[in-house]
């Protein structure tokens, strides 16, 4: 009989690459004070949006707009993938990615982060988590970044836990399942860190389950709160719901785009998603509190202070989960937010007053808002088996993807998605982690268009516009070069001038863009960082382009170094 | 004529998908065999894959685990070829190279109820039969549940 041969154990799959295993401790002194001033320190973009406000915007302006057609190249990383691993049909690379003092931190689709070397792209370390294959997902198998505090990195991952990561290593320090597979939740922001806590949403609602925030202690991964978004009989905003049965347990209003803070006013501003079923009204008569809202959130406690809803009793999947940017007019303390039915809000951040609403999107039927933010639907599923037809459809006039909004030039960048949409009522019973949209949905693959528009939001007015054929599905990224970064689904990635939205550049990055560019600077040199990686739910907004390569690459550029 | 059977491992064998050099696909549609990991009394679960001779199939090629936690796993490569193992944990993927007749071990960590695949990389063992299944029972754990009525499921 022959003799085994002793194999040894198992080793990491990343001790097999040219990864140096760990980074610097740059992170070990970024504390609520740094994140407080995140944009005094314009080398760095510390959290999910850059700064607290969600402005995606950047101080930094060596790269500008006279200089900006020199832009190259300065390195590329791959994220690849070996073996098989979780939702290949869906994937797409959504992640933000986080600098701090040289090391970038970056997030892939399936609860892999990475460590690198910012002004190289060498990998310092990596982190994999193991996804179930069977994780109901709605939109797409990804994740859109991390937080990075005290020495930790902070992700969620799509079998909905949150997790600390040693910043340093790579290593997990802990973790905690939050949301419930077996029924459906799941998890893709970037979580949002505030004092010592770490605040992340759920993902879901198109499952039927019921949206809710939580808080963990930053140190010990123990839970803080947890926040419903939708009432229980006999809490405040129950009366919006059935009385009887169960609707609101299955009412969805999950918050799985990251919010916004004030700390003066100590609010988080958090989008809520869309009431389940999407298009079937019939069973959740009421306004539907607090889906497809804005709510005003204490970091503390986690208490609803006020709440605003954009979308009472939604039958179109306009989920209002989409960035709250924070900006101040005229003494007033705004915010700003593009929804997806297809109009642009301004409120007062001090109590949810509405200040502003006009249209951002040329194509809107679904309905009307009127000045005072009332609001008339016209064309809406209605009855079993009819199809109705509406503009913005379901992917909305803006999808996730964020608005920039500069200081300097007082404008609201917003990509935007001129697309309609066919919906069909189809009536099904509940059943938990099966999708429970109550509609078949068929989006317009021909007629569709595309913009990056520049609103003024004293007068709600579009102060210019850059036109495409397709819809633009990338966040946009303002700086005081005075220039809007927009990554494009056909692949380029372009510059515009913030003023005139005139076309200085582009670089075609071989895949289309569906990520959050950002920019930092190392030893004097600035960079834009933009991981491109096409997929994720491309049919509901853009199914014409659904072949369109599926890449996987964070693309760095710089200005050339002199010589 | 189309054809149904109701025992599909038997209509598998008959043309003769589950063998080497005919085609393969009965194995990695996961109809191979099924194994269970036995928990021992510090918490960890334990099992045992291998690769029996010329048949490009894990044993069991699909491994189910009571619940969420630590594996220790036994990989045993009885055929007269190399694999190798590309495993699901937290933290990264974990990978061992296997000989011909050579035994070796993994510790996994899995977090959760639901399915992961595992394959041998190389060579196209993986299109050949060399992919499977670590499925965990199980539900999320109650801390992570909706507060909500039990609700229906399919
Ligand atoms: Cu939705």
């Amino acid at each position: 009989m022959t003799e085994y041969i002793e194999a040894g154990h198992a080793v990491d799959h990343g001790s097999l690459s040219g990864g140096a295993g760990s980074a610097p401790p740059v992170a070990q002194d970024v504390t609520y004070e740094r994140l407080l001033q995140a944009r005094s320190e314009p080398q760095n973009w510390l959290t999910y949006y850059g700064a607290y406000d969600g402005k995606r915007f950047s101080p930094l302006d060596q790269i500008n707009t006279e200089n900006v057609n020199r832009l190259t190249p300065a390195w590329v990383f791959q994220t690849g993938a070996a073996g098989m691993h979780a939702g290949p049909s869906t994937y797409a690379f959504e992640a933000a990615p986080i600098v701090v003092d040289g090391v970038m931190f970056l997030s892939g689709w399936d609860g892999w982060i990475w460590a690198l070397d910012a002004k190289t792209g060498q990998e310092l370390w990596r982190y994999k988590h193991a996804i179930p294959y069977d994780t109901s997902l709605c939109c797409g198998n990804v994740n859109r970044g991390v937080a990075v505090a005290k020495g930790k990195v902070f992700a969620v991952t799509l079998n909905a836990h949150v997790i600390a990561l040693d910043a340093e290593t790579g290593t997990q320090v802990w973790d905690r399942a939050y949301g419930d597979v077996r029924a459906g939740e799941s998890a893709t922001l970037a979580p949002l860190v505030v004092k010592d806590l770490v605040v992340v949403g759920s993902a879901g609602g198109e499952f039927g389950v019921r949206g809710h925030l939580d808080a963990f202690d930053m140190e010990s991964g123990e839970r803080v709160w947890r926040t419903y978004t939708v009432p229980k009989p006999g809490e405040p905003g129950a009366e919006t719901w059935p009385q009887d049965g169960e609707a609101w347990a299955r009412g969805g209003a999950n918050t799985w785009v990251t919010g916004t803070f004030d700390p003066e006013l100590n609010l988080m501003y958090w989008g809520t998603g869309n009431p389940a079923p999407d298009f079937d009204g019939g069973v959740r008569e009421g306004d539907n509190l607090y889906t497809d809202s804005v709510i005003a959130v204490n970091p503390d406690n986690g208490q609803i202070e006020w709440h605003y809803q954009y979308n009472p009793h939604d039958l179109w999947d306009y989920d209002s989960t989409m960035e709250h940017i924070l900006f101040e007019q005229d003494g007033r303390k705004l915010l700003g937010h593009f929804n997806k039915n297809g109009y642009f809000f301004v409120l007062d951040r001090t109590n949810g007053e509405l200040v502003r609403v006009a249209p951002f999107v040329d194509r809107i039927t679904w309905g009307e808002i009127d000045a005072n933010g009332r609001i008339t639907p016209k064309v809406y599923p209605e009855k079993e088996g009819e199809p109705v037809h509406f503009w913005p459809g379901p992917a909305g006039g803006k999808e996730w993807t964020h608005a920039a909004y500069s200081p300097r030039t007082q404008l609201f960048y917003v990509p935007v998605q001129d697309v309609g949409a066919e919906v069909t009522l189809r009536r099904r019973e509940f059943r938990e982690s099966i999708p429970y949209w109550g509609a078949g949905v068929v989006v317009d693959s021909t007629d569709m268009a595309g913009s990056v528009s520049a609103f003024d939001p004293s007068t709600g007015e579009e102060v210019w516009r850059w036109h495409r054929e397709v819809p633009m599905c990338a966040s946009v990224l303002a700086t005081a070069g005075d220039l809007v970064f927009a990554g494009e689904p056909t692949g380029e990635f372009n510059a515009l001038d913030a003023r005139t939205g005139e076309h200085l550049w582009h670089f075609q990055t071989g895949c289309g863009h569906h990520s959050s560019p950002t920019t930092y600077s190392v030893d004097g040199r600035q960079y834009i960082a933009v991981p491109v990686g096409w997929g994720a739910w491309v049919e509901g907004f853009l199914p014409g382009l659904l072949g369109a390569p599926h890449g996987d690459a964070l693309f760095v550029f710089a200005l050339p170094e002199e010589a | 004529m189309a054809t149904t059977n109701v025992e599909p491992a038997g209509l598998v064998s008959e043309l003769g998908l589950d063998k080497q050099n005919r085609a393969s696909l009965g194995r990695l549609l996961g109809h191979g065999s099924v194994g269970r990991a036995e928990e021992g009394e510090d918490g960890r679960m334990h099992a045992t894959i291998r690769i029996p001779p010329d048949e490009l199939a894990w044993e069991p090629a699909i491994l189910a685990l009571p619940h969420s936690g630590d594996l220790e796993l036994e990989i045993v490569n009885d055929d007269e070829n190399t694999h190798c193992a590309l495993l699901p944990s937290n933290g990264d993927q974990q990978f061992l190279w296997l000989p011909n007749f050579s035994r070796g071990t993994a510790s996994l960590k899995l977090n959760g109820p639901g399915y992961y695949w595992f394959s041998s990389p190389i060579g196209n063992d993986e299109g050949r039969g060399l992919t499977g299944a670590i499925v965990v029972m199980g539900e999320s754990p109650p801390e992570a549940r909706l507060d909500r009525p039990p609700q229906p499921r399919p």
